[in-house]
């Protein structure tokens, strides 16, 4: 089967320190196009690179400029929003905060992060609402079991009483970095070793804290479908195939992988129009347009 | 090493792990770590002279045969032994061929894959790396046979090529099954590699001309195939040979704008190959006659196009 095929082999690369070999081919493997040719005008990966590095330097109002582009791209993108409400709350627009934030519990209402911030924002708009992300933050700690980062609410916990005693108070919090590159990049290596495991629901952790570090990636993005995919969520997994086709329109990979799912969803017009899109992509043909072709030739997964 | 420079190599890392296309704008954080300028630069041994490693190659030592029948064979075999999607997964998505580790048909000295290679030259193709089914877990790469050396050198009888070469794409490669004729084509093509055949010189030039003769041959194929499977591929393998001359282009808009247009054009004479439509013969003949323009544009700025030596060791080089 093509595509599991493709992640276990990449599994082995990852291994490899170094694997330029197939950096290169990613891009000149025979379909390549230019940038220009297509795209959005800012790349959200790098926008997001560019927002943690902005909040690195405490330049909040940059961070903010780019993960707000980050959001504009890609508006599904559960990171991009937790991004924009840290650089607004360094930037001490609580009002741009709590909008970021609350579009963030939107896509993901557990999220801690999120909710922690957004009881801030509140707490700095002396809005009696932050009291309820107060409450959500206790009732999360008093069943944390687990899976749970019970740490983490706790110090969200402490922080946001001690914001909604003295609202003025400079927050702590900003002083850590938020996210340190190299954790994503070990993060991502575990996931792509696990989901060579097959052990999908961990490799989801994983890559979920790879994606911190490095925003509305598309590798990582369609790794995260894959995964979801495998799992049999086929909602959720379109959910990250289509985050990663807003960031980079022709990804070959999540084309490929997009077109997969439909065909096992039985959707085979859906699924030829992500042929048709790859094609496009690959001017001068590439693997993963004749292996979504074989699956639609067969109907579902070729040679299963 | 600043943040910037580590995220973009955690970047780098990340690309290079999955293997996927990245249509990013090369831009910023991400300018150290996009793509290789050519495809091959990826699977060159570091410190590799690259005006010798990519801008010469082996001579091909190709016998002519009588049988017509058998030169179309070897002409389909020749075509596919240089289509990356002859080969399946992630040997295909790095954009390798059989050509790849036998440049000319023979060996190259300058091939070194990470997690492949012991040393320069050597491959080791049992590597699970590109295959489930003969993957035996451990890395022990051997050097890279020159197919047009000395029979008696060779491990593998000429009778045993059919069978050998479908476990190499099928099971080593996890390429799909080719059609029949392909397969006969690329045992064909092996067994008429000869020591007998070599032109006097050990290596030539990387050229314009060789490469449009690779497009050329494989159009050929195309419409002597006797299967639409077969002549499908050839398209694809006359598609993908189009890419060795873009990427040399690639300092030059108008002539890879001009490559590309052909380059959809012969997909679409794929896509009609692979239904069986008629008229192939006729739209590969009409393909040929409009891309001689394009030849001699190629042709006029060829001095600016990374066939030249000089402007190749002047690549950056992308290895960590
Ligand atoms: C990654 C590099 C690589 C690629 C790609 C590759 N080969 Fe090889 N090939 C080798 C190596 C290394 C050996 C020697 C293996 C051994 O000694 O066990 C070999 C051996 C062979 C042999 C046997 C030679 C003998 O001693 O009898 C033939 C024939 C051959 N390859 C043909 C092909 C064809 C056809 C393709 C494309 C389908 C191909 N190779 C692709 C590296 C490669």
């Amino acid at each position: 089967m093509g595509s599991i095929r493709v992640l276990l082999l990449a599994g082995v690369i990852a291994g490899f320190a170094g694997g330029a070999a197939l950096a290169a081919g990613s891009g000149g493997g025979g379909g390549m196009s230019l940038p220009s040719e297509s795209g959005p005008s800012y790349d959200p990966a790098e926008e997001y690179a560019k927002a943690l590095a902005a909040l690195d330097a405490r330049d909040f109002k940059a961070a903010a400029r780019s993960a707000q582009r980050v959001t504009d791209a890609v508006p599904q993108n559960l990171d991009g929003w937790k991004l924009l409400g840290a650089a607004q709350t360094g930037a001490e627009n609580w009002k741009g905060a709590r909008r970021a934030y609350e579009r963030a519990i939107k896509i993901a209402p557990d999220d801690l992060n999120a909710r922690g911030g957004l009881g801030m924002a509140l707490a700095r708009l002396k809005d009696p609402k932050a009291r309820d992300q107060l409450d959500w933050l206790k009732a999360r700690s008093a069943s944390c079991g687990a899976g749970c980062n019970a740490e983490l609410l706790r110090s969200l916990t402490a922080e946001l009483e001690r914001a909604l005693a003295e609202p003025t108070a400079p927050s702590a919090r900003l002083d850590q970095p938020l996210i340190l590159a190299d954790a994503g990049d070990a993060a991502y290596l575990d996931a792509v070793g696990l989901i060579n495991e097959g052990r999908y629901e961990v490799a989801l952790a994983r890559l979920d804290a790879a994606r911190a570090a490095f925003g509305p990636h598309p590798d990582v993005l369609t790794y995260q479908g894959f995964a979801h995919r495998k799992l049999g969520r086929f909602e959720v997994a379109e959910g990250f195939y289509r985050q990663a086709l807003a960031a980079a329109p022709d990804h070959r990979g999540a084309l490929e992988y997009y077109g997969e799912l439909k065909v096992e969803r039985g959707d085979l017009v859906g699924a030829r129009r992500m042929l048709a899109r790859l094609e496009r992509a690959c001017t001068y043909g590439c693997a993963e347009a004749e292996t979504l072709r074989s699956w639609i030739d067969a109907g579902g997964g070729p040679g299963r | 090493m600043d943040r910037r420079r580590r995220r973009a190599r955690a970047l780098s890392r990340i690309r290079s792990a999955i293997g996927l296309t990245l249509a990013l704008t090369a831009s910023g954080a991400l300018a150290s770590d996009t793509p290789t300028p050519l495809r091959a630069m990826a699977w060159l041994a570091p410190g590799a002279d690259l005006a010798a490693a990519l801008g010469r190659q082996p001579t091909e030592c190709l016998l002519k045969p009588d049988d017509p029948a058998l030169a179309r064979s070897i002409e389909i075999g020749r075509a596919a032994f240089r289509d990356p999607l002859l080969l399946g997964g992630q040997a295909a998505r790095a954009g390798l061929s059989c050509e790849s580790c036998h440049a000319g048909g023979r060996d190259n000295p300058h091939f070194r894959f990470p997690g492949l290679s012991a040393g320069s030259g050597t491959a080791d193709v049992t590597t699970s790396l590109f295959s489930r089914v003969r993957g035996n877990g451990v890395l022990d790469p051997k050097p890279i046979p020159n197919l047009a050396g000395p029979r008696a050198a060779l491990k593998t009888p000429v009778t045993a090529l059919p069978a050998f070469i479908r476990g190499l794409v099928v099971e080593e490669f996890d390429g799909a099954e080719p059609p029949a004729a392909v397969l006969k084509g690329l045992s064909d093509y092996v067994s008429a590699l000869d020591p007998a055949a070599c032109p006097s010189a050990r290596d030539e030039p990387v050229s314009l001309a060789g490469h449009l003769a690779d497009v050329r041959r494989a159009l050929a194929a195309a419409a002597t195939a006797i299967d639409p499977q077969t002549a499908e591929r050839m398209v694809g393998a006359a598609r993908a040979a189009l890419f060795r001359i873009d990427e040399r282009y690639q300092a030059l808009p108008a002539e890879t704008r001009a490559l590309r247009a052909a380059a959809r054009r012969l997909a679409a004479l794929q896509a009609a190959a692979r239904t069986g439509a008629p008229g192939l013969d006729q739209g590969i003949e009409i393909w040929l006659t409009d891309s001689q323009s394009l030849e001699r544009r190629l042709a006029a700025r060829e001095a600016q196009s990374l066939y030249v030596p000089a402007h190749l060791t002047r690549l950056r080089r992308d290895r960590p």
